[in-house]
């Protein structure tokens, strides 16, 4: 069983992995392209069904949940799914060169796992150990490889072509994947619920400030990423660049109007 | 042999002495400039703390009346409305003009009013300020919390008239100036501009009425 799981995994790590790269380099090139979105439509079909899925399945349940379940409870739920996947935080802090941030990371797997109880508790924040947020797409951005095509994917949600590749090194990495039986299913779906719940006060937030919710989401999941690489620190150069384009602000300041 | 050296010497000296010259002044015109355009996001930050402490008894319509004079005089609404606007600006006849800038100002202030609406021991802190091109300058803050990370808030501003005024926030790193102008784009293409000013304005009362609930 276990044999058969993981070469199913090796191919589809090997397939994503090459897509990805590919896809990635493409989106290197084309960099200067004016379209942030070129398969907006097919994105737009998966985006549609998410939504539905989500506005009449996941998001009530999640809301229930939420209401049921006390805070501290819900905590230990997210340490222990954060904990799981964490090896793939691990491999990625030490694939960008983060050695001294792959160790602190890797003592927090430890620490959580045994003192944490499995990862329920989450002992090695307030140890010095904090919690990184690391991925594959993150990993070949520091290489080097460009961003890629924007992608809405079904159930998963925004993405990048780059960042393909870490649905399946999450997917080897994470020890869920290897667990069979029916166990699966239940905690499968508390993971997707709690993480749903997680994400209540952002999709909220997004509800009510979006005329265009897709557009809302691609921008906002863009930015984020890119925050996200450069570990909260992006560089400032280029900031401003949104008031010099040629309708901003320096090429036409005769029609900008002032009220009071 | 001697005297080249040093005149070189000397070069280097007056090269030093000038540069040093130069950096202080910048840095002291810095300083000015810096105070200044600090105190405009002390007051906006002020002021929200005072709704979020007080916003039980203020209500949605006490938050919107209590920061709006603020807003409206920290901000450049008709330059950020107009780039937010894009290419679409051009097309906008005067008075189309003259009342979306209304109409953003009042979303504007409705977004702190229904966004700022409770407190639970956040701080703002003002961690540095960065000098951009074009006479631009960023000052990074941010929302400090008990039970969470800090939300970083950077704030970019010019001088417009001797006023330094902000025209755009990033939030974590997100730029909401450039979302609404992606979502705007997508608007009128698919409504025309008077079907933006209708979601707009639907949002701006969602606003109004989610105290109501």
């Amino acid at each position: 069983m276990i044999n058969n799981t993981m070469n199913k995994l090796t191919k589809i790590l090997l397939l994503l992995v090459v897509v990805g790269v590919f896809a990635g380099c493409a989106g290197s090139q084309q960099k200067s392209a004016a379209s942030p979105d070129p398969i907006e439509p097919a994105n737009r079909v998966f985006y549609d069904f998410n939504e539905g899925l989500d506005k009449h399945l996941i998001k009530p349940i999640a809301e229930g949940y939420v209401k049921i379940t006390p805070e501290p409870i819900r905590n230990s739920v997210t340490n222990f799914f954060d904990n799981l996947a964490y090896l793939n935080v691990i491999l990625n802090s030490f694939l960008q060169g983060k050695f001294d941030q792959g160790f602190s990371d890797a003592g927090r797997f430890i620490m959580n796992s045994t003192l944490g109880i499995a990862g329920l508790f989450d002992v090695a924040t307030p140890a010095g150990m904090p919690r990184h947020n690391e991925d594959v797409g993150q990993t070949l951005a520091t290489w080097g490889v460009g961003r890629g095509t924007y992608l809405y994917l079904p159930v998963q949600g925004p993405d990048t072509a780059r960042n393909l590749p870490n649905i399946a090194t999450k997917l080897a990495l994470n020890p869920l994947t290897y667990i069979s039986g029916a166990i699966l299913f239940p905690i499968t779906a508390l993971n997707v619920i709690n993480i749903r719940a997680n994400l209540l006060d952002a999709t909220n937030i997004r509800d009510e400030a979006a005329v265009d919710p897709y557009s809302f989401t691609r921008e906002a999941y863009l930015q984020q990423r890119e925050y996200l690489i450069h570990d909260g620190n992006p560089p400032t150069e280029g900031y401003d660049d949104i008031f010099d384009e040629e309708f901003g602000a320096d090429s036409d300041e005769d029609s900008v109007l002032i009220i009071e | 042999m001697e005297k080249m050296i040093y005149r070189q010497f000397r070069a280097i000296v007056v090269a030093i002495i000038l540069l040093a010259t130069s950096s202080n002044s910048i840095a002291a015109e810095m300083n000015i400039d810096y105070a200044a355009a600090s105190e405009v996001v002390t007051a906006l930050h002020e002021k929200l703390m005072y709704i979020m402490q007080h916003s039980d008894e203020l209500r949605y319509q006490g938050r919107y009346n209590e920061v709006k004079d603020t807003v409206n005089s920290s901000f450049d609404a008709s330059l950020i409305a107009k780039v937010i606007m894009s290419r679409y600006w051009k097309k906008l006849d005067d008075t189309q003009k003259i009342d979306f800038i209304a109409l953003f100002k009042r979303l504007s202030v409705a977004t702190y009013a229904s966004r700022f609406d409770g407190y639970s021991g956040e701080s703002f802190v003002e961690m540095s300020a960065e000098m951009l091109k074009k006479g631009r300058l960023l000052i990074k803050t941010e929302l400090q919390r008990t039970d969470d990370d800090p939300v970083k808030l950077d704030y970019l501003m010019h001088q417009k008239e001797g006023q330094w005024l902000i025209i755009s926030v990033i939030a974590n790193g997100v730029n909401d100036l450039s979302l609404k102008r992606a979502e705007y784009a997508t608007v009128i293409k698919d409504k025309g501009f008077p079907g933006l000013v209708e979601d707009v304005a639907a949002k701006i009362t969602d606003m109004e009425n989610q105290d109501e609930e």
